[in-house]
């Protein structure tokens, strides 16, 4: 039970959803992301891409076909087995979800502490992943007094502490504006320089026309465009 | 080493939750109270109903009067016969001079009786005997060994002086006490259950945020449920010290009454709940613990299925 480094960082085979009694949130999609990749998923509104990023992290569950996750088959995993897996994919979502009455430091060690690290482990966690994402001079202020960018690199640093081989990183950019859009992806670029395979979930066109990395566009649930120096091909 | 750590971190954050919780805590810990007031009335009326049907059956005895010609032997005869009867708790015999004497005594300050003795030359008086049962349900067969032909010849009256009656009703109105208290009980425990439940899930609510955040970073299971749960038992051992505290001051305060009551008498209650209250604050904990858990438990359970 655990994520290997396999070349094939994720995997997926003819996977469908369908939610009753017939909404298909998608459709037969199997496509396979090598370790180290850096890969955009794109698609508009209601296009399946967050069912997709959901199915990643077991929060969602495929109707058929099978995903392997670093060659662990993760289609029917058990409940308890979710947060192991969840320990191994580090998650960014659009609404942050800090915990406002936490200062940076502890929102960040808080995931440490709920599985269970020892305080020593967090002690020398935490300020390491905050100099990552350039926080480490705002460690004891709380999210309310950080810009938006800033909390969102929070979370990316909460998601670091695990030492993830995947950041799954979904709409990170879709609360932010330009300026703080630009720093969250030089992080995630950061991040994927030191090894881990970054998923960016998004619809943001500037933001993938910039990373010039591989872009996976769905639409109606299924993969209409799967390029390795992709644009963004939606109107 | 981990186990430590967790086990720590598990009690702070449930002693956070019930901090948070106070307001929505004080209504679950109130229905636990009722609860545990219903469970110790019944204990108390249980321990009262026993301690006046045993003053009663104390009180039980058969009185025996022999004709005043009576011989010794066949005193003698009659108090060893029913000495020797395992149903016989205790035989007291008193001779027809014993009696005389117990007579003048008492009426020691009456000129009529004791003039009306000085005239009378003979002792009118006869022996008599006091028989107790060592159980209330041997009497009947008490008053049948008496019509042994060896001195039955000899006993002028007996009288069974059995408060019978009175038994029965301490007996009835308890039974009655129990079965409606037990009803009582059996509702405090199903809305405590339920209340318990509810507030796991309104604490579940509040707390929403932090346990899907819990979860996303990959919390095990055991890690959201057990500070809930402890939670709960932290609201079942709040109610158990507020139900003790309450007990004993009101029985502390009530005892004389209850005395006096008993024609003065100590019913023992105080003194029961004094030497039982280990025992009785131990299993209440226990029933508590095992019923705020099971009620957390499912309302976590619930939410940790979605």
């Amino acid at each position: 039970m655990g994520i290997l480094t396999n070349k094939y960082m994720i995997s997926f085979k003819n996977i469908s959803k369908v939610y009753p009694p017939d909404v298909h949130g998608l459709k037969d999609i199997s496509l396979e992301i090598e370790a180290g990749e850096f890969v955009c998923i794109v698609g508009s509104s209601g296009a399946g891409k967050t069912t997709l990023a959901k199915m990643l992290i077991a929060e969602e569950r495929p109707t058929r076909g099978k995903i392997e996750i670093g060659g662990w088959d993760i289609t029917k995993i058990k409940r308890r087995e979710v947060p192991y897996l969840r320990r191994q994919i580090g998650v960014v979502f659009q609404d942050f979800k800090l915990l406002k009455r936490k200062t940076v430091w502890e929102n960040v060690a808080f995931a440490l502490e709920v599985a269970g690290e020892t305080r020593k482990r967090i002690k020398d966690t935490v300020p390491h992943v905050l100099r990552v994402v350039g926080l480490e001079q705002k460690a004891h202020r709380f999210p309310t007094q950080l810009s938006g960018g800033e909390q969102q690199r929070v979370v990316i640093a909460r998601a670091l502490v695990h030492r993830p081989k995947i950041l799954l990183a979904d709409e990170p950019t879709g609360n932010l504006d330009t300026m703080n859009t630009a720093d969250v992806i030089d992080v995630l670029k950061k991040i994927n320089s030191f090894g881990s395979t970054v998923v960016l979930v998004t619809h943001n066109r500037e933001v993938v026309n910039s990373l010039k990395s591989r872009v996976i566009t769905i639409a109606g649930g299924r993969v209409i465009s799967d390029k390795a120096h992709g644009k963004y091909i939606l109107n | 080493m981990l186990i430590l750590t967790s086990t720590g971190r598990i009690v702070v954050f449930a002693w956070k939750n019930f901090i948070r919780n106070a307001w929505i805590g004080l209504a679950t810990v109130f229905v636990l109270l009722l609860a545990l007031l219903s469970v110790n009335v019944l204990i108390g009326v249980n321990a009262m109903a026993s301690s006046a049907i045993k003053i009663l059956e104390q009180k039980i005895d058969v009185s025996v009067y022999f004709v005043p010609e009576t011989t010794q032997a066949i005193l003698d005869q009659a108090r060893s016969y029913m000495s020797s009867l395992p149903q016989t708790s205790s035989v007291e015999l008193l001779t027809a001079d014993q009696a005389l004497e117990q007579f003048k005594e008492r009426h020691k300050n009456d000129p009529t009786i004791n003039q009306a003795l000085d005239e009378l030359e003979e002792n009118p008086l006869g022996a008599s005997m006091v028989i107790k049962a060592s159980k209330v349900d041997y009497y009947p067969f008490l008053m049948e060994a008496l019509k042994n032909p060896q001195f039955s010849f000899a006993i002028e009256s007996k009288t069974y002086d059995d408060h019978a009656v009175a038994i029965e009703r301490v007996k009835e109105i308890s039974q009655t006490v129990r079965y409606f208290g037990a009803i009582l009980t059996l509702v405090f425990v199903i809305f405590s259950i339920l209340i318990v439940y509810n507030a796991i899930r309104v604490a579940i609510y509040t707390q929403r945020e932090e346990i899907g955040i819990m979860r996303l970073v990959g919390a095990s299971n055991a890690f959201v449920r057990l500070p809930l749960i402890l939670d709960g038992i932290f609201f079942a051992l709040l109610a158990l010290f507020l139900a003790t505290g309450a007990i004993f001051l009101t029985l502390t305060f009530f005892d004389p009454y209850i005395r006096s009551f008993f024609d003065g008498n100590d019913p023992g209650l105080l003194s029961y709940f004094f030497d039982n209250s280990g025992r009785i604050i131990l299993y209440e904990a226990l029933v508590m613990i095992v019923l705020v858990s099971l009620s957390s438990w499912a309302a976590v359970g619930r939410y940790l299925k979605k």
